[in-house]
């Protein structure tokens, strides 16, 4: 049974009538925490997930979002069809409202041809402080398709997050993934994402992250230039406090004619943080290039001392370089 | 009066500035002039503090400021504007000129520092200070970002180095500004043309302080000396 509620702006939307409370709670974080409300509205493609259940779940024309409740999660097949241009995004709004649990949630994502789509994707964990989420994302982008996905994660103190993305970019597609844990705890962050790319296309994956107190992080982006004249770029940029630990991994593949990648990863150190980054650029074609920057180490001397040349002390001056560094 | 008293530096055994004296009267325009090597950037940043001198005192009024540190200096009224100005990632130019808005201003005195530097609010509030910005652009937003803070002693390091031919036009406008804001002003550059835009000049080669005077004298002096590879005679000796 589903009923009609409410969301942030005019609208309404869609919700199993047993989890109404859930999706009020969801709805307060979203406020609290400042993210968009009208994302729950009737314009928008959404699939909502508490726990191991869709509580919400609204499709469009053009865009057709199915689920499956699975063992401990959710599994969801997002199809996207030929020709599709949304002015608003797709959002993907994964719960967990509980201390401690498992969950696991599968999202395959099919976008057609010819087609310019935004996914906007919030995971709320706001309660945990045992808590492990897995999440795998396929994501196939068709040929001559355009698709931004952006990956906001709001996160308590106890959350163990394992994450793989694998995303598959059709002839002359363009795919951006942005992914982001900046303002809440990382604590155990294991993250996977690549890419792989056909005929001139293009992809970009930018991940930022946060990293405190004990947090453990370890990231593997990898990009495989496949098609001739494709194009990539891994940007991570991470800033480790007090006693963490973090380990990047960036791999760039450049297989296909003239194909060209580039790796960019950047770390500031603060505190007794044990970091490091590990560049891999391999290349199996003497017309592709591949090049990579890297910086580890405390904030760039020239930045802080003229920032306090102008009256800002260097503490001062080291947190307004990192909100830039860290701006999504 | 900001007064450098007998002011050496050296690293690794190499004596970059000897000795020299200056001092800064409020309300004037300085410059320092010499060729490339001569140590005035050394110099400038001794008198902000980025480096310590080996010897000599720095002195604001009666205070002896040479052990402050760069931020105690800046509160005192010291600014300076780097040869290179560093760029910020994630940070507009709206935000870096307001310094995170710690610096009360508004749009308008906004607008005006940029315009005043040659660029529009509208196109340019909103861009980042990174590596999207030319060269010539992040120098201008350097200048735009003094002119905002308005302090006592403003140390300009090369501002028309990277700039394009409005360069001139530009330092005079800067410079005019600072004049009616009543900023003192010490501009290095080893260009005669710049340095001739100013009231006092001091030239600089070796690390020594060679001559002081009238801008335009010392202009004069230096298009003659220079000529005849000045610097590599002052080594010798």
């Amino acid at each position: 049974m589903w009923k009609v509620l409410p969301c942030g702006d005019e609208s309404e939307m869609s919700i199993k009538i047993d989890r109404v409370k859930e999706y009020e709670t969801i709805l307060e974080i979203y406020e609290k925490e400042g993210l968009d409300t009208s994302l729950f509205g009737d314009r928008i493609a959404t699939i909502i997930i508490s726990g191991d259940r869709i509580i919400g779940l609204n499709n469009i024309p053009g865009v057709e979002i199915r689920g499956e409740e699975i063992e401990d999660g959710v599994r969801a097949y997002v199809e996207i069809a030929d020709g599709t241009e949304l002015h608003f995004p797709i959002h993907l709004c994964t719960g967990f409202l509980k201390n401690e649990g498992y969950q696991r949630v599968i999202f395959d994502i099919t976008v057609g041809r010819n087609s310019k789509v935004k996914f906007t994707s919030h995971c709320i964990f706001p309660y945990a402080k045992n808590f492990t989420h897995e999440a795998i994302a396929r994501i196939k982008v068709g040929e001559r398709s355009s698709v931004f996905y952006e990956d906001e994660h709001i996160h308590g103190e106890g959350v163990r997050m394992v994450g793989k993305t694998e995303v598959e970019v059709g002839k002359n597609g363009r795919y951006t993934g942005k992914f982001s844990l900046t303002k809440h705890r990382a604590r155990e962050l294991k993250l996977e994402m690549s890419a792989r790319l056909g005929n001139n296309a293009v992809a970009e994956l930018v991940s930022k992250v946060k990293a405190v107190k004990d947090d453990s992080v370890e990231m593997k982006e990898a990009i495989y230039l496949e098609g001739a004249h494709s194009r990539g770029n891994l940007k991570s940029t991470v800033i480790a406090f007090d006693n963490s630990r973090v380990n990047v991994v960036n791999e760039a593949y450049g297989f296909g004619d003239y194909s060209k990648g580039h790796v960019e990863c950047h770390e500031i150190v603060k505190g007794n943080a044990d970091v490091q980054t590990v560049p891999l650029l391999r290349v199996k074609n003497d017309r592709a290039e591949l090049t990579h920057e890297a910086s580890i180490g405390r904030i760039n001397e020239a930045q802080l001392v003229q920032l306090m040349a102008k009256g800002l002390t260097e503490d001062e001056a080291a947190e307004f370089i990192i909100k830039g560094l860290l701006r999504e | 009066m900001l007064r450098l008293r007998n002011i050496s530096y050296s690293i690794n055994g190499r004596e970059i500035i000897k000795g020299i004296n200056m001092q800064f009267r409020g309300d004037m325009i300085y410059s320092i002039l010499g060729p490339n090597g001569a140590g005035k950037s050394t110099l400038a940043y001794v008198t902000m503090g980025v480096l310590k001198p080996t010897t000599g005192r720095i002195l604001l009024g009666d205070r002896d400021i040479t052990d402050f540190s760069i931020t105690e200096k800046a509160k005192l009224g010291i600014s300076m504007m780097w040869q290179e100005p560093a760029r910020y990632e994630g940070i507009t130019v709206r935000e870096y000129l307001t310094l995170g808005g710690k610096l009360r201003t508004n749009k308008d005195e906004l607008q005006e520092v940029l315009e005043l530097v040659g660029l529009s609010y509208e196109l340019y509030a909103h861009r980042f200070v990174d590596k999207s910005l030319s060269g010539g652009e992040r120098k201008r937003i350097e200048l735009a970002s003094l002119l905002l803070l308005k302090p006592r002693y403003a140390i300009l390091d090369e501002p028309d180095s990277g700039l394009d031919i409005t360069a001139g036009r530009l330092i005079e406008n800067v410079l005019d500004y600072f004049r009616k804001i009543r900023t003192t002003v010490i501009l290095i550059t080893h260009h005669e043309e710049i340095a001739a835009k100013t009231d006092f000049a001091y030239f600089v080669c070796a690390g020594k302080l060679i001559k002081k005077g009238f801008s335009r004298e010392i202009v004069q002096y230096y298009k003659e000396t220079c000529g005849r590879c000045f610097l590599a005679e002052m080594r010798v000796r």
